[in-house]
């Protein structure tokens, strides 16, 4: 059903997707809340844009390749929420039969063909993917997903390294939100110098920001051709904040420390009709708003919530 | 022939035969080629000889990656412990892909430094400890026949595996025995049937059980002599039923290990036979001074085993 007016002739299924995402992601957090949940599971409240966008650039013969935290990209490449409750809900129905729980999940008929819950295990995976794919002579670009912490592991290096002297195309994402479990980058390591350390190797360095879903598909489109046409590696950093951290008091200090929401539920969001978390561009949510008007993306969220329970017969 | 120069030849025959098949690894496409391993290699149409750099953890799961992609690889790696910047890739991403019913190979082939003098590096001749770390297929390769029959049969075929090769055997002149029986898995080699003792090597030490086996053949014991060229337990109740005939049983294990997989066929086989002897040949590692640079030799009293059987 279609009864939005388009505004800057964006493309409404866009925004539909990050709204189904964010909804979804809420219902597990009240389920996970509710201790339904045996497995640990890494929310990516606030990712929604970058996991979009990454959906939207993907033909037959790319590869997603996902960390622990994935139900962003899992949610926008499966497209639904069920297969994936029921796979952390550990029933044979989900989506990995119950054999690969959250932090494994992976949708090979998706083209998420790895998903690894070790800190940099999955760019090797990745990199032979993409060795696979010059065997084959495919044109597929393979999309590997890494964050800010697992980028100080060696295997950064090493593949980007492989990749680099094998003229592999590979995408490599870094999702920055600044931190690693609980602790910030500046508590944990010096700064890395992502362009410089690119530019060593001879990959090409990007950077997103804002969560803005559209301008972020058309740099994603670009890159990709990039990447296809010159067989150079990519190092992608995109900025991210993850929603749902809470402050904790320190002496007499109301904010005295902030809580990072690294895996687990947060009872700072409950789910709503209207998803939006944050007012800022934080949130993909907000950012939204610089293209559909309030109303209408409140009308469209109330059918997506909707049609999510109906989903899950909870309607 | 030379050990290498013959496995070598096996390695390549097999790998040219192959199309699409990548081989990957360090030094393999130049200088001493792995000292001989890998000299020489081509593949099939459509392949790759890739000399790679220094990242083992990387190339460790480049193999799995290929894997999920449809592409076979052979993984040519100079050093048994250089494995271990991979663990990871063999534990968790091994166990991501065991789970999928892929007909296309992955084989990492190792050399296993037992030669001793490389100093706190030759410490690592553990092959079992490696392929048991997530229950990976693994076979050693000592002589002709298990040679021949592993790598055949294992070296590209469905699935993941390590074979390991003994540094140590390289420059020697390949045991060529024939062979008795071997399993369809390639994980027990008979070599001789006889039925006074029982003789049963691990890990690389089939040249010890030969050399026992020829003296007390000197004074008249015939004995059984078989290899368990995988990691334990395997079906052995070929070994059990001889054991139960012959009643004297030595064993050789020449892994530094402290999970000896001899200790597994120990176990059954006190479960399930009578023994007039049980003989337990293996390392006697005190202090650090097997971790110095040291010949790596197991030290065997042959005669005091030889004189032992023959006063039943």
């Amino acid at each position: 059903m279609e009864t939005y007016s388009m505004e800057n002739n964006q493309d409404i299924n866009i925004a539909k997707e990050i709204l189904r995402i964010r909804f979804s992601q809420m219902i597990v957090n009240e389920k996970y809340g509710a201790g339904l949940f045996k497995i640990p599971i890494h929310l990516a409240l606030g990712h929604e844009a970058i996991a979009v966008a990454v959906d939207s650039v993907m033909q037959e013969n790319d590869r997603l390749v996902l960390s622990h935290r994935n139900i962003h990209y899992n949610l926008a490449r499966t497209k639904a929420l069920k297969p994936i409750l029921d796979e952390y809900l550990l029933k044979k129905e989900g989506l990995a039969k119950a054999e690969l729980g959250s932090m494994n999940l992976a949708n090979e008929a998706r083209n998420v063909a790895y998903t690894s819950s070790i800190l940099g295990n999955n760019l090797p995976v990745a990199t032979g993917l993409a060795l696979g794919q010059k065997v084959k002579g495919s044109n597929g670009l393979v999309i590997v997903v890494t964050g800010d912490g697992a980028m100080e592991e060696g295997s950064f290096y090493e593949s980007l390294l492989f990749a680099k002297s094998n003229s592999l195309a590979a995408l490599v994402i870094i999702e920055n939100n600044n931190w690693s479990m609980h602790t910030k980058i500046e508590a944990r390591r010096s700064n890395i110098d992502l362009p410089k350390f690119a530019a060593s190797l001879g990959a090409s360095y990007e950077k997103l920001n804002g969560n803005d879903v559209y301008e972020y598909i058309e740099h994603l489109k670009k890159i990709k051709e990039k990447s296809l046409t010159s067989k150079i590696p990519t190092v992608l950093e995109v900025d991210i904040t993850t929603l749902g951290g809470w402050y904790v008091e320190v002496d007499g200090n109301k904010e005295g420390r902030y809580i990072h929401l690294h895996a687990g539920p947060t009872s700072k969001i409950t789910l709503a009709e209207w998803p939006e978390i944050e007012q800022s561009a934080n949130d993909p949510i907000f950012v939204l708003q610089k293209y559909f008007a309030a109303d209408i993306l409140k009308t469209m969220s109330q059918e997506i919530l909707k049609s999510i329970k109906e989903e899950i017969s909870e309607a | 022939m030379k050990y290498i120069e013959y496995i070598n030849e096996l390695i390549g025959k097999k790998t040219a035969e192959t199309e699409k098949l990548v081989l990957f690894g360090q030094n393999i496409a130049a200088g001493s080629h792995l000292s001989g391993l890998t000299k020489g290699l081509k593949v099939g149409d459509g392949g790759l000889i890739i000399n790679a750099p220094n990242s083992e953890n990387t190339l460790t799961g480049l193999g799995f990656g290929m894997m999920l992609d449809g592409v076979s690889s052979i993984f040519f790696m100079k050093q048994l412990d250089f494995l271990l910047l991979g663990i990871d890739q063999l534990v968790d991403t091994y166990n991501f892909v065991r789970r999928k019913k892929l007909t296309v190979s992955y084989t990492i082939v190792p050399i296993i430094s037992d030669l001793g003098y490389h100093g706190l590096q030759s410490s690592f001749n553990n092959f079992g400890d490696i392929a048991s770390v997530a229950r990976i297929p693994g076979f050693t390769i000592t002589n002709k026949v298990d040679a021949e029959e592993i790598i055949n049969t294992h070296l590209v075929s469905s699935g993941f595996r390590i074979i390991g090769v003994s540094q140590r055997l390289f420059g020697q002149e390949i045991l060529d025995v024939g062979k008795s029986y071997s399993n369809n898995e390639k994980t027990l080699f008979q070599y001789r049937e006889g039925h006074k003792a029982t003789i049963v090597c691990f890990n690389l030490a089939f040249p010890y059980g030969l050399e026992l086996y020829n003296k007390l053949k000197e004074k008249g014991i015939d004995s059984s002599l078989f290899s368990v060229n995988a990691v334990t337990p395997i079906e052995w109740s070929k070994i059990i039923e001889n054991v139960k005939k012959t009643e004297n049983l030595v064993v050789i294990d020449d892994s530094k290990s402290e999970n000896l997989s001899c200790d597994n066929l120990l176990v059954d086989v006190l479960e399930q036979c009578q023994l007039n002897n049980k003989i337990v040949v293996k390392r006697e590692l005190r202090g650090n001074e097997w971790l110095y640079p040291n010949p790596d030799l197991l030290q065997i009293d042959y005669d005091g085993i030889v004189s032992q059987l023959s006063s039943k």
